[in-house]
């Protein structure tokens, strides 16, 4: 076989093969990006939770971060988490894997509410 | 929550603590007050109103610390404490030992008839308000009074 034919023959394999291929690594990326739930922030400014209620998907982690000089915390009624005393730039993270409404405010400071909505 | 709801209002585990503190407060800065007005004027009267408003505002830490303490564990749980809670804790404690103490350097001048008080009292009496007012000013901190509305 004539080495051009070689290179052509080989081009054309490859041509044919690559729909085939099962494992693209920038498409596996793109969907596992798709399908990762976003993080999302909740921001504690001014003794209030901002934003005071969000809708997440399940799976999602949402995270406080206290910007105050003051510690507060992020407590669910029904116990389903609790944070530890968040002082200045400490964060809180909770993984909400089921669906449902949760309601959550500061022990050391009860006026301050907030909500999550996990779809 | 209604702020006519009673029941809630004095069963909020944490509360009581921010309503109580203010009893050992006033009560001690004014007895020092009077102690001091006392020992310009030489008023005995104004003495003796010294005397108890002491008395009555060492009595106030009691409840004052338990509600505290509890607080502490009732809306922490209990949990090692850092930054502005452990300094107001600390600080605390020490308002309460130094009131003790104030309290019992009169008493002791009261329980020896015709005795005058010891002057190194009154600065110890003026620490003692500062360390009441610095605790005093974290706690406001801490519970949010002075934010921007």
């Amino acid at each position: 076989m004539r080495p051009y034919m070689l290179r052509t023959a080989l081009f054309a394999g490859l041509l044919v093969a690559l729909p085939f291929t099962p494992a693209r690594p920038g498409g596996s990326l793109a969907r596992a990006a798709e399908e990762q739930p976003a993080a999302v922030s909740v921001n504690i400014d001014n003794f209030v939770f901002t934003p005071k209620e969000i809708t997440v998907a399940k799976g999602t982690t949402v995270t406080w971060v206290n910007h105050d000089d003051v510690p507060h915390t992020v407590v669910n009624p029904d116990k389903k988490f609790k944070s530890k005393a968040l002082d200045t730039d400490d964060k809180f993270s909770f993984t909400f894997t089921d669906s449902g409404t949760y309601a959550y405010f500061c022990s050391i400071h009860p006026m301050m509410t907030g909500k999550v909505i996990v779809k | 929550m209604n702020p006519f709801d009673i029941k809630n209002a004095l069963l909020a585990k944490h509360a009581q603590h921010v309503v109580l503190i203010h009893f050992p407060i006033a009560l001690f800065i004014i007895g020092v007050l009077f102690d001091f007005i006392a020992q310009w004027t030489r008023q005995g009267r104004m003495a003796v109103a010294a005397y108890y408003n002491l008395f009555v505002a060492a009595l106030a830490t009691v409840p004052a610390v338990i509600t505290g303490i509890l607080a502490w564990q009732f809306a922490l749980d209990g949990q090692r404490l850092k930054g502005i809670l452990l300094l107001h804790l600390v600080m605390g404690c020490a308002s309460t030992v130094l009131i003790w103490i104030v309290w019992l350097i009169h008493w002791k001048t009261q329980r020896e008839q015709g005795a005058e008080s010891p002057t190194y009292r009154l600065p110890i009496e003026v620490v003692a308000v500062a360390i009441v007012a610095l605790t005093g000013h974290l706690g406001g901190f801490l519970t949010g009074v002075n934010i921007p509305s």
